[in-house]
Order: structure tokens, then sequence, then C-alpha cells
């Protein structure tokens, strides 16, 4: 008998055990929204969301995590079927994933999905890996990526904003001829590349060329041989092995004035400005076409929200996206982290971007290319690879690599695409 | 038939054993065969999935970025080993000889062992990035002066010299408990015999401690061949993907890139490799075993 109860004990213990992280502590009665933020240095930002939400709702608790390395943490919650309520990430291939998996619910009915700009919200049906009906997502706040220079540098020697490639390389020229750096990178974190990529391929390759390739019209050989030529070319005027350095070396190289540009995004502004909070930061539109007219603004969804189909309680998920765009709100993230609203009205573009402001108003821009590209197939890592390949065939090499991968991480994609059209053709 | 009773003894065996298989496989043994069950789907981690028969095994052959992770993590576990078990084992003989502090020393020398693995690599990483090519730099001395992780030929050089400082620890510890069984007669009669020091420990210490040797390889090799840590804390599988290692490839494609009933075939693979190499040791080693 004594046996028997040990042993029961024992299997009790056992079940605790895996049973044990289930039974979460909720607050009384109350009911309990959770938004997990994919960026990390938004953290004080989030919590004061958080405290404002919670002091003015006495139904519902908002509850913001901005964890390290989210999108492997989302993951990871996603196959222990521990989702959060509602999410906020990039608009990019993780966001198509999460849809195409059916991850998301239907927010056409949320007031707030009509103030966004439909700029960005023509940029969240792009994002759609095979077209969806409805909105699956609540875009909040857009980057952009050019090139970041110190002001004080440039008023000093007196140096001019290039607007073409010829006035780039030459002004690159100019600053190395007067002993300083012109551009600083930190390509030991391989995204970096994606940066400078990303923006030179929006203005020297055509939008969907993603898409182009998929459908078999073209090859990425053919398409992306400027960008390719291009990133090579801006590497002869970098710090000396700049694969050495990762993102946040470069943040304090470029704070503490080691180099005159950095080909970064926005996003780059707050990290910068804790390692240098006195550095005069300005933006430049990359200037990587031989005409200035041709110039388009490398812009995205920074931080967009979506309600996962999961959650339990949609009518006050859907409440707290309604708070999380009220002008208020808005304010109070873009004063702090820097971006540009997503939502129509009348929001200050953060002083460091005027550079880029005109065509931020106009609407001339165009969403990042790697937003398209399978995260798997490490896309930055080939990139790294190939700026690092010293031999002459390296971007025939590089390119051919890019074609061969593309069609084998987009196989089921490439699959059912090809079904789509011949189901459109017969169909017409 | 009679039915045989349980003694107390036994009881108390079995009280003690089965919560344990209960617990190794609920975490151990379920997870795997739940691995095994996705690694015939396309599951990506989230969402709906179909089963897809041996495509991924398919692929897994002719996946370059697979084999090539393979080729690295083999390569770091050769050189990895071998270093580990030689340096271990002068050592271990340094520190079991007749010398001043030497409990200390022993203390000292277990340090790597404690710190984790990711400080380790933090540490070491602006070591390679900042203090060596400023060293090179003062000195001149050219090789020295770019940083070894940024090299995509000898990065899995400087992931390997941190790999061996930490693992050496745990390996010299094993060696002294094992020199200290070694009795001192044979000693004596070695040397009554006219043995010289090579002699003595070629033909008399090594035969002695051969099944530590075993432990030593087995473990170490299969700790190398599992590197992880270092990676991500200090190349990140870079530069030119050229330190990524098998689990490394694993965690990032797996759990990040959407490729998750893929690298659970690789997982599959890889597991089936592991223990080939534990069993293919241990029949080399045991035949090389000496008993007193």
């Amino acid at each position: 008998m004594k046996l028997k109860n040990a042993w029961l004990a024992a299997i009790g213990t056992a079940v605790c055990l895996t049973m044990g992280g289930c039974s979460d502590s909720s607050q009384s009665g109350k009911r309990e929204i959770e938004i997990l933020n994919y960026k990390p240095e938004a953290i004080d930002t989030m919590q004061k969301i958080e405290d404002r939400f919670n002091e003015t709702h006495d139904d519902i608790h908002l509850t913001i995590s901005s964890p390290n390395q989210a999108m492997t943490i989302l993951k990871t919650r996603l196959i222990r079927e521990d989702a959060p309520d509602i999410v906020g990430i990039g608009g990019d291939i993780n966001y198509s994933n999460f849809l195409d998996a059916d991850l998301f619910e239907d927010i056409s009915d949320v007031e707030a999905v009509s103030q966004a700009k439909e700029g960005y919200m023509d940029i969240e049906k792009s994002l759609e890996l095979v077209e969806k009906e409805g909105t699956y997502a609540l875009p909040f706040a857009a980057n952009a990526a050019g090139i970041l220079y110190n002001v004080d540098m440039f008023e000093e020697h007196g140096w001019q904003i290039p607007e073409t490639w010829d006035e780039f390389i030459a002004l690159c020229k100019t600053i190395q001829s007067e002993g300083i750096t012109p551009l600083y990178f930190g390509f030991k974190d391989t995204w970096t590349t994606l940066a400078p990529w990303n923006a030179l391929a929006v203005e020297n390759a055509e939008a969907d060329v993603c898409t182009q390739v998929s459908e078999g019209n073209t090859t990425f050989e053919a398409e992306y041989k400027e960008v390719a030529d291009k990133m090579k070319e801006m590497l002869e005027y970098c710090e000396p092995n700049p694969f050495a350095y990762s993102y946040n070396d470069a943040a304090i190289a470029f704070a503490n004035g080691q180099a005159a540009m950095w080909p970064i995004g926005s996003y780059a502004i707050p990290q910068i400005h804790s390692n240098n909070p006195d550095l005069n930061i300005g933006s430049m539109v990359f200037p990587g076409t031989d005409n200035a007219d041709d110039r388009i603004l490398n812009s995205g969804v920074d931080l967009q929200f979506s309600i996962m189909k999961d959650c339990p309680d949609k009518e006050a998920a859907k409440e707290v996206m309604n708070f999380l765009y009220s002008d208020e709100i808005l304010d109070l993230y873009l004063e702090e982290q820097g971006g540009v609203s997503a939502k129509k009205g009348d929001f200050e573009t953060p002083e460091n971007l005027n550079g880029m402001r005109e065509f931020i108003e106009s609407g001339n821009v165009a969403d990042f290319h790697d937003h398209h590209y399978p995260s798997e197939m490490a896309v930055d890592a080939l990139i790294q690879t190939y700026l690092l390949d010293d031999s002459d065939q390296a971007a025939t090499t590089f390119l051919q690599k890019f074609d061969k991968d593309w069609q084998r991480y987009n196989r089921e994609l490439i699959r059912r695409l090809k079904e789509e059209n011949a189901g459109n053709e017969s169909g017409s | 038939m009679k039915k045989k009773k349980l003694s107390r003894k036994e009881k108390t065996y079995i009280a003690i054993l089965v919560p344990i298989v209960l617990l190794f496989f609920l975490f151990n043994t379920w997870p795997m065969l739940n691995g095994f069950f996705y690694s015939f789907t396309n599951y990506k981690g989230y969402g709906t999935y179909q089963t897809v028969g041996l495509q991924n095994y398919i692929d897994l052959f002719q996946d370059e970025r697979v084999l090539h992770s393979y080729l690295f993590t083999f390569k770091y576990a050769i050189c990895g080993t071998i270093l580990v078990n030689v340096i271990s084992l002068i050592m271990a003989l340094g520190l079991n000889s007749r010398i001043r502090f030497k409990s200390a020393l022993r203390g000292a020398y277990f340090v790597p062992n404690i710190l984790g693995g990711l400080i380790i690599g933090y540490i070491f990483s602006f070591i390679f990035t900042y203090i060596l090519p400023a060293l090179g730099e003062m000195w001149n001395i050219g090789w020295l002066k770019n940083s070894i992780l940024s090299s995509p030929t000898y990065a899995w050089i400087g992931v390997l010299i941190v790999g061996v400082w930490q693992a050496v620890a745990m390996t010299t510890i094993i060696y002294i408990s094992g020199l200290q069984t070694v009795p001192e007669d044979v000693y004596e009669a070695s040397r009554v015999d006219g043995a010289g020091k090579w002699t003595e420990f070629f033909k008399v210490t090594l035969p002695l401690i051969i099944p530590f040797v075993s432990i030593n390889l087995i473990l170490t090799t299969k700790n190398f061949m599992m590197v992880f840590d270092q990676i991500m804390s200090l190349t990140s599988g870079g530069p030119a993907q050229s330190t990524e290692s098998i689990s490394f490839l694993i965690y990032k494609n797996g759990l990040d890139g959407g490729q998750f009933g893929f690298q659970c075939a690789n997982a599959v693979i890889f597991f089936i490799v592991i223990v080939l190499f534990s069993v293919v040791q241990q029949q080399i080693t045991s035949k090389k075993e000496e008993q007193l």
C-alpha cells in the first residue's frame, strides 16, 4: 500500500512538472490581452503605452512584452501552441508566412484600419504571398533607409549632398583624400548588408522582381547585376575590413565621428544617439541612380499589429488596437522611437529625416526587397559571401547561386503560383 | 509457474527507477519521436502541414549548406578532440606531479568550465575584434591586424581556440583522477627494470589510464560535434556561412527560418551520426584496455 502511494506521488510530480507552465496567474476577473512586440529597443516606450492603457481601462488588462530575438521566441511559442493575442511585428517575410499559414484574424471591421495611409496598406497587400481577401495587419510606424550622415562634419568641410551615383562616388573620393573614412559598415552582422542592398535595389531593379522571377519571367542574374556591382564598388570607400565589425560597433564608430556616412535605416538613429546624444545626424535618399529624378526612397512598415486567430477575446483585442492607433500613442511612439507615422494625419516627421521628407510626403517610396526573400535562404549571408569574394566572376557566381537557391527555397510557392495562374487562364 | 514476490530491496529500486524512466521518456524519448515524425512533413513550425514522405531526406543530401555544415563540424570536432586530449593529458601530468600550490592551480585551471559558453564567447569576440588587431598594429604583425573572425578561411580557428580553451578544463580533471588510480608500486617496478620517463609514460601510465582516454575521447567528440554557444556568440555562422555547425543550422533554420520539418530530418541524421561515432570509438579504445 505504501509503495503504491509512493508511485502515485512520483507520477503526480511528473505530471505537475509538465503541466506547471499552463496555469498563469491572471488578474482578478479582468480580460487579459498580451502583445508580443518584436522591437526590443522600444521596450521603454512600450512600457509607457502599457501603463497608459491600464490606467484608463478597468475591464481589460494589457501586457506588452518586448524580448530580445522576439521572432525566434514567437516562433517557438507557436510551436508550443502558446501564442500571444496580438503581435507587433515588421512588414516582412515573417508576416507573409504567418498570414499564409492562416494565423491572423481579419480586422477589416476595426475602426483604426480606415485611418491608415493608403500607401502602407498597399505595401501590406503586396506582402501577401498569394492574394487574400480582407485586412490582416494594421501598419503603425514606417522606417526609411538610405544614408545617415554626420551633419557637422559635412558643414565643416563644405561637402554637398550627392544626388546621383557619380556624385556619390566623387564625394567618397573627396572625403577619402581628406583623410576621413567616407563610409562605415558593420558587415559582421550579416543583416546589415541588406540596408544598402535594399536601397540600391529599389532604385535599380523593378519593384515586383521577386514575383517576376517566381513566375519564370526573368532571372536575378539579369535584374540584380547593377545592384551587385554598386555594392562591391562601395567597399573601396569604407573602413578596412568591414567584416570584423558588428552593427553595434558601426553605431559606436559613427556616433564617435569615425566616418562621414553610414548606409543604414532610420531605425539606427536611437542606437547612435544612445552612444552620443549630441551627434547631429542627417539623412539622404540613397543616391543610387544616374539621374537624380529617378531616385526612390526605400521605406517599409517597421511595426504593425495583427490579432492572432487563436485569441480568445477578439473584442478586447480590437479595443486595444483602436487604443494603439490614437494620436496620443502614435505621438509618444514617434517622439521616442523616430520613424514615420503610418496613420493619416498631421504627424511630425523627425528632424533627422528632413532629407527624406519630400519623398515621404509625395509617396515616392518602395518597399524593402528583402521583405520578399525567404529567411531560411539567408540572402544576407549570400551578399556577405559575395562581398568577401575577390575573384573576377564574383558577381556571376553570386547571382547564379541567388537564382538557384531562389528556386529551391520557393519551390512550394512557385508551384502554387503556377496552379493559380493555370486556374486563372482556364477560368477566363 | 510460481509468481515470485519482489523483495523489499527490489521494490525500492523500482520505486527509484520508474519516475526517472518516466521523466526520461517524457522529456527525451517523446520529443525525439515527435521530431522523427515531423521530419516526414513540410511543417514550418506553425500553421498547417502535409506529410511529404522522404522529400526532406532527399533534399538534405543535395543541400550544399547542410553538406558544408557537416564538413565544418567534422573538421572542428576532429581537430578539437585531438588538441583537447593532448593538452589536457600534458596538463594533468603536470598537475599530478609534486609541485607547489597544486590544489590552487587545479582550481584555477577548472574555471573555464564553470563560465558559460556565451560569456566566454563574447569576451573572446572582443579580444579577437579589438585587442589582438591593436597589438598587431603596435608590433606591426601583418596577420594579426585583421580580426581572425572576419576571414572566411580562418574564422573556424578562432572558434576552435575558444572551444579548446573551455573544454580542456573538464578533460584535465578526468585525466587527473585517472592518473591517481595508477598505483605507485607499478612505477617503482618499472624504474627497477630501468625504464626511462618516456618508456614509463607510454608502456605503463598510458595503458593503465586507457579507460579514461576512452571516456574523454567520447565526451569531447560529442561536445565538439554539438558546438553551438561559441558559434552563436563569436560568428553567428559567418563570415560567408563558413562557420555554420550542424546544431547551429538546425536551430537557426528550424526555429527561425521556417524549415522545422526539414531540420528535424537533419537532426535525425545527426543523431545517427553521433551514435555511430561513439560506438566506433568505444570499439577501438576498449580493445586497448589493460587490467592490473
